[in-house]
């Protein structure tokens, strides 16, 4: 298995390394970081709706669509990358995709174990400690390779991860920033200043190259050669414009900012006939949670509403209709021009 | 016909990468079977082409996004692209939900209708290929 271990490297090609291996079919691990911080977003999204551009492009921090799953990330040299090119036919990719993210999570895992961070897998694609994830992964075809991509965190930015998102307000960004801090985690956090410090990019790249190897062979450490260089500049011209960001992404309904597998901030809106809903929520393992329903519609009694969030906190979110139909049908309130239907606009996850 | 959990209709043709295709008129429906969308889990993404994109046999026109995973759709017969699933843009979970019904992805403007004899059809056929396929995953 070839090794790619530069270290740092220009932003951009911190990502178009591993486009550039899969589109020339070479089998691969590349270990980069990026010299200087910048967004990037899952294939599927939409960069005007996920990220806010004018923020970005005012303190400079460049915006890139990956070919790969996966959503916004704010990516920086803090952050150390996996990068694992194999061709589809390799008989080492396991068919399922959770036994592919269990399996070559594993040298993440032992790599965070060895350096003393409690690490686990979480299915489907997690790798968490105690209930905050430390590394983020995602994955895809490209050509005729099955690439697989994630990270070591050392260190994260997390009021600048709230910041570049684009979100309707500062209430959420808030809310957005203090559930990222409870829910990931890095390095630094987990072993303190003093104790992380032992352990610097070219060791962490070190590990992460030996555990590898045990799932895929000897690493043979290589060099950018020309043709590489020729892909990554082709690759380039191709996914470093404005064409490419702003094509076509997944239009959706509000505003929902997934933190980790099983927690996600949401923000809904829907204009009812009787006026416009607004919800606020988490949903953590599938139940709400921090529930905040606003809007300006006409309820009776005013505190009907304050006694829905608290029957919707903590419960499953698929309940949503039943709690819906008991909060009319058990107690006499009136909200009119808004029924279940508009309800569940901003409740149905 | 079900074989063991999975719902796979005797009167489809399948593609091997589990699409379902049918006939409509002069059109060939798409979408994809219910083994695969159990592996798959919630679908989060579907790209939906523009009317007109031109198909080739075997090659990836569109792809799809599942548990952080952007896989690729491919052509089951040469021809065009007649129509997408527009309301899998906002909710692509239908393919969850309905995989043969609501959840249907692409209607195919075939080059040559009969190219979907080759695709794999027919109880005996159908059975064989999937019973393989679900032997594969179990060795993991």
């Amino acid at each position: 298995m070839k090794l790619y271990n530069p270290g740092k490297v220009p932003w951009d090609e911190s990502q178009l390394i591993y486009h550039a291996l899969a589109a020339l079919g070479r089998e691969a691990l590349s270990l980069v970081s990026p010299a200087t911080p910048y967004v990037c977003i899952g294939f599927h999204q939409d960069a005007e709706q996920e990220v806010d551009l004018d923020y970005c492009r005012a303190n400079h921090i460049p915006v890139f669509r990956r070919d790969l799953g996966g959503g916004a990330v704010y990516l920086d040299g803090e952050q150390l990358f996996f990068q694992l090119i194999l061709r589809k036919d390799n008989p080492l990719i396991p068919k399922k995709k959770g036994t592919f993210y269990k399996k070559f999570l594993q040298p993440i895992i032992n790599v965070y174990r060895q350096i003393g961070i409690a690490a686990e897998y979480k299915p489907v694609n997690d790798v968490i400690v105690e209930t905050r994830k430390i590394s983020g992964t995602g994955a895809g075809e490209i050509g005729d390779c099955i690439v697989f991509v994630g990270n070591l965190i050392v260190d994260f930015n997390y009021k600048m991860m709230a910041r570049v998102l684009k979100v309707p307000d500062e209430k959420l960004r808030d809310k957005v920033h203090k559930t990222l801090r409870e829910n990931l985690s890095t390095i630094r956090r987990e072993l303190g200043e003093k104790e992380a410090k032992q352990w610097d990019e070219s060791s962490l790249n070190g590990l992460m190259a030996k555990e590898f190897g045990k799932l895929l062979g000897p690493m043979e450490p290589c060099e950018k050669d020309q043709e590489l260089q020729a892909k990554i500049d082709d690759l380039r011209a191709r996914m470093v414009n404005e064409e490419w960001l702003h094509q076509k992404g997944k239009r959706v309904a509000g505003r929902d900012v997934k933190i980790r597998a099983g927690v996600k901030v949401v923000h809904k809106m829907h204009k009812a006939p009787g006026g416009l809903i607004r919800a606020d929520y988490e949903v953590r393992e599938k139940r709400f949670s921090d529930v905040c329903l606003s809007g300006d519609f006409f309820c009776f009694p005013e505190e009907a509403i304050k006694w829905l969030e608290s029957g919707l906190e903590g419960r499953p979110t698929e309940e949503a209709p039943d709690l819906l139909k008991e909060f009319y049908s058990e107690r006499d309130i009136e909200t009119p021009g808004i029924g279940i239907d508009d309800w569940m606009m901003v409740l149905k996850v | 016909m079900k074989i063991e959990q999975y719902n796979m209709p005797d009167e489809l043709h399948y593609e091997e990468n589990h699409f379902w295709v049918k006939e409509e008129g002069d059109l060939l429906v798409m979408g994809m079977d219910d083994f695969a969308q159990i592996m798959a889990g919630e679908i989060v993404y579907v790209q939906l082409p523009d009317e007109g994109k031109k198909l080739k046999l075997g090659k990836k026109f569109a792809k799809m996004e599942s548990g952080k995973w952007l896989g690729k759709v491919f052509a089951p017969v040469n021809g065009e692209l007649a129509e997408v699933n527009e309301e899998l843009e906002t909710n692509p979970g239908l393919i969850n939900d309905d995989c043969y019904g609501k959840g249907w992805m692409y209607k195919i403007k075939p080059a040559d209708k009969s190219e979907i004899e080759n695709l794999i059809h027919g109880q005996d056929a159908v059975e064989k290929w999937v019973l393989a396929d679900i032997e594969k995953y179990a060795q993991e």
